[in-house]
């Protein structure tokens, strides 16, 4: 900022951006501090949609808790649902049989689709292009279609169990779920022509809000906004779990093709990227999966022995890591939830210092944030 | 800032954007590609396992309280009574759709299968009391004084022929 | 309108006692009334149509439920735009508040009064048409300052804040575009700018293929009018995904109406001045309207006139729901650094070319190779 002459005194506007404001993605209230339209100084203040979660889970035992974790990330509620069984499961090292585990990986990449879907179009509509969110909503519904065949539910799924998942897959869920990728793959391409490269869209998104690799790092980033930055690290590939080490596919990282390393362009191309590789994942997937039981035995009333385990998986949002502590009764001693989004607002107040309003809903965007994940 | 930058900025704004219009005329002019379901008039259809309000057929329904138990929401509440016949009789069985979050523990743990996910998802109710499915239509003190009544009879039918006997407990009553 | 008056009475004989300023004010006030109506409704259908083009492009059908395929649409909004209550907020400017919309509506609105609608149908041919409705046009500035500041509120504040800068400065390439069109016609008077199209059949008289610098002139001018006019991707005054809704988010009940009207009576002006000044206006393809009786000459030329202005707004929906918007300080490097040298650009190649070719274009020039 230029210095300004003595006669004009000016002072810096406070403003309140949210917890309900269009772009911010449910109600993250974001204090601004702004020297016209440049912010000086933006803190996430969190905690309007607290679900206590942990506290829930302590209340109820292992299985009770399962349609819990759906609401802990709405748009991926199979990412947290096999998430809390792996979990559950590494505690009370049960096995489920193989070709439950190839339905959640199922489940699980096409959910991420689902999830990126959502990501993309919201974060396009917070850049004020709305027509992109109904064309990511309308392959989302497909993804849903399949979810409601599988288990009954559009959103809140409460698809796995502990020791396996609640149904087979139903006849014909299998040809659908191909028909949909054959349908799905030639629309990335549509977006990529629509929107992403748009010259509107790559000067509104390059350049802002650069997490370097280190910071990123540091800060404890985790998924496509810490690939964003270039760090190859996912969770799938660097500490496998379920049957992921049977699938061939690539960790996307952000390439700086239109900026610095680490801009907000990177992390929502990595996003996109990842919706392509989740295909190549899922098309393995359905080609592979065994014919078998999808439910391991495990007792009516599920006592896991004295211990305690951490257990993370890679979710669309990044790490969703449960530590859980088991006094060898019914309901977890402690349950502790390590949610991406949460973790990514701690470098919120530090990427945004200098930038526009308008820039402060690209970063919200292209954090990919969901606020029950925040507050938990 | 070089003049071909420049002029490059320009040709890339105009490309890109008339990529994008190319996409947006297509779907604009294709009818076909609409995908909105007009939903009072047009549904879709549900699949099988699709999770809509909770039914209980009372008539197999065994009263073993698992469903109860098994609720996280604590949205069912259940009142039996021991009958003459040794069975436990329905006195009430509630299930409170306002809480209840379809979430499907209670079907699966159900020993005789009388719970069920119908496919029924159109409610709305100006009153939460009306959200409160009730699924035995006597009203519950009205069905435990029946249930007591014919418990005396027996007890009193078994008394007669064969004295000696120790009662039955009269009533044995579950709540939850 | 006085020497209409003048006729007036003459040919009414019981009019001889009325002075002349009087009819010509009850004149006057008639064809406000005409011009006004002609722009609620448009503004209305406007808005039924832009919610039906996004509902096309965006996959859905739109609205589609008060009237057959919901044509009464707009009306409904209407009523209830009237009907809502109109909420001051308690620590508002109240009359700077109250002000705000009349200065965007009268804005928007007194661009009709020289837009050249059929042979005969303008309500006052000014000699001085285009920089009238440039003048005009920049009211809304005022309008939406005003709103802005008045509502006490930080996102309106902001709101207007950036409408002001963009409209200030995206006068100037407006103007400069435009200029092309004024210095082929020889004059500034829309009547004039649309009869100087009418050779070559109508089309190749357009001053759209006039030359090189016009045909990109016409583009310059589009993008910088829309900006001008807080169309989508330049609405950063409104930006309801930064702003919540900008300099308007204080508003309710008809006061609102005024602002949504404005919105779609800025889209028609801009997209009859495109028309007027480029795409030959009313000229009809292949006969000259001004050789027909006056009615049917009248009618033709209006049906042809609308239906090229209709086409340009129906563009700049399509526009709308294709692009996000620009940032704001993007939004001054495109003005300042795209917009403005490439009018000025313009005009200087359109100048030479002028002088160079003794005022004919192109299509005039291959027309004359043929004989």
């Amino acid at each position: 900022m230029t210095a300004r002459p003595e006669a004009l005194p000016t002072q810096e506007m406070t403003i309140n951006m949210g917890p309900q404001h269009p772009s911010t993605h449910g109600v993250l209230r974001v204090i601004l501090t702004t020297d016209g339209e440049v912010v000086t100084r933006a803190v996430p203040d969190v905690g309007y949609l607290h679900l206590g979660l942990e506290k829930i889970a302590e209340r109820l035992n292992y299985s009770q808790f399962m349609p819990f974790t759906d609401r802990l990330d709405y748009l991926a509620g199979m990412n947290c649902n096999c998430a809390w069984a792996w979990a559950v499961e590494k505690l009370a090292k049960i096995e489920a049989p193989e070709r439950a585990e190839y339905l959640r990986v199922i489940v699980s990449e096409l959910n991420r689709i689902s999830s990126h879907l959502i990501s993309f179009g919201s974060f396009t509509a917070d850049m004020g292009a709305f027509t992109p969110f109904l064309y990511g909503i309308r392959e989302r519904e497909k993804v849903n279609d399949l979810f409601e065949m599988l288990c009954g539910q559009r959103l809140t799924y409460n698809y796995a169990r502990i020791g396996g998942v609640s149904g087979d897959a139903p006849p014909g869920f299998l040809e659908k779920t191909r028909e949909f990728l054959d349908y799905f793959e030639p629309k990335i391409d549509e977006y990529n022509n629509l929107i992403s490269y748009n010259k509107i869209f790559v000067q509104r998104l390059a350049n802002v809000a650069v997490i370097s690799a280190e910071e990123a790092v540091a800060y404890g980033l985790t998924g496509p906004n810490l690939r964003g930055s270039g760090v190859a690290f996912d969770l799938r590939k660097d500490e496998p779990y379920s049957v992921y080490p049977k699938f061939d596919f690539n960790v996307c990282v952000g390439s700086g093709e239109r900026g610095q390393l680490g801009d907000c362009f990177d992390r929502y191309m990595v996003r996109i990227n990842e919706m392509r590789e989740s295909v190549k994942i899922l098309r393995q997937a359905v080609d592979q999966i065994p014919e078998g039981p999808v439910m391991a035995k495990v007792p009516r009333v599920f006592k896991p022995p004295v211990g305690e385990v951490y257990f993370r998986a890679e979710n669309p949002r990044g790490e969703n890591g449960y530590y859980l502590v088991s006094d060898g009764s019914a309901n977890p001693y402690r349950a502790k939830i390590r949610a991406g989004s949460f973790v990514t607002m701690n470098i919120f107040e530090k990427v945004t210092r200098g930038l526009l309003i308008a820039d402060i809903v690209a970063v919200i965007g292209s954090f990919d944030i969901i606020l029950p994940e925040i507050d938990r | 800032m070089g003049l071909k930058e420049y002029l490059n900025d320009i040709v890339e704004a105009v490309v890109t954007t008339a990529k994008g219009m190319r996409i947006t005329a297509r779907y604009g002019l294709d009818p076909k590609e609409e995908t909105t379901l007009q939903y009072p008039e047009e549904r879709w259809e549900l699949p099988e396992r699709y999770r809509g309000f909770l039914h209980n057929d009372i008539n197999t329904c065994i009263s073993c309280n698992m469903c109860v138990k098994t609720c996280p929401m604590d949205c069912i509440s259940l009142e039996a009574v021991r009958g003459a016949d040794k069975k436990m009789v329905l006195a009430s069985y509630d299930i409170n759709i306002g809480r209840c979050m379809y979430c499907g523990l209670c079907v699966e743990v159900c020993p005789p299968k009388s719970l069920k996910h119908s496919l029924g998802y159109e409610m709305a109710s100006v009153n939460r009391e009306q959200l409160i499915l009730r699924f035995v239509q006597e009203d519950a003190s009205e069905v435990k004084a029946r249930v007591a009544r014919q418990v005396a009879e027996a007890a009193a039918k078994a008394e007669s022929p064969a004295a000696g006997k120790p009662a039955p407990p009269a009533k044995g009553e579950t709540k939850e | 309108m006085e020497a209409l008056a003048i006729s007036l009475i003459k040919a009414v004989p019981f009019l001889g006692a009325v002075p002349v300023w009087a009819v010509a004010l009850v004149l006057m006030v008639a064809v406000a009334a005409v011009v006004l109506a002609f722009a609620l409704t448009f503004e209305g259908v406007g808005s039924l149509v832009l919610r039906k083009v996004a509902g096309d492009i965006q996959v859905r059908i739109g609205p589609n439920r008060v009237g057959p395929n919901g044509v009464l649409q707009f009306l409904a909004d209407g009523v209830k735009l009237i009907l809502k209550e109109d909420l001051t907020p308690a620590s508002a400017d109240r009359p700077l508040f109250k002000m705000a919309p009349y200065f965007v509506f009268v804005g928007s609105f007194a661009g009709f009064v020289v837009v050249p609608f059929g042979v005969g149908l303008i309500a006052a041919d000014l000699n001085i048409g285009v920089y009238y409705v440039m003048a005009v046009s920049s009211l809304v500035v005022i309008g939406i300052l005003l709103a802005g500041w008045s509502s006490n509120n930080k996102w309106a504040l902001l709101g207007g804040m950036r409408g002001a800068a963009q409209i200030i400065s995206y006068e100037i390439p407006v103007g400069l575009a435009l200029i092309p069109a004024v210095m082929i016609a020889g004059s500034l008077s829309l009547q004039d700018i649309v009869r100087s199209q009418g050779g070559l059949w109508g089309i190749f008289g357009w001053n759209l293929f006039h030359n090189p610098f016009t045909f990109f002139s016409f583009f310059l001018y589009f993008t910088a009018a829309q900006a001008e006019t807080n169309q989508t991707p330049f609405d950063l005054p409104e930006a309801e995904s930064e702003l919540v809704s900008g300099y308007n988010v204080e508003y309710s009940g008809i006061r609102f109406g005024y602002f949504f009207l404005a919105e779609f009576g800025d889209m028609f002006v801009v997209a009859a001045l495109t028309t007027a000044l480029f795409l030959g206006g009313w000229n009809i393809p292949f006969f000259h309207a001004e050789t027909l009786p006056w009615i049917w000459g009248n009618l033709l030329s209006l049906g042809v006139f609308l239906g090229k202005a209709f086409t340009i707004v129906l563009i700049m929906m399509w526009v709308r729901w294709t692009l996000p918007r620009i940032r704001v300080d993007q939004l001054m490097r495109l003005s300042w650094k795209y917009l403005i040298p490439l009018t000025f650009f313009n005009l200087l190649g359109v100048s030479l070319w002028l002088l160079v070719f003794n005022g004919k274009g192109i299509p005039a020039m291959i027309a004359s190779l043929f004989g």
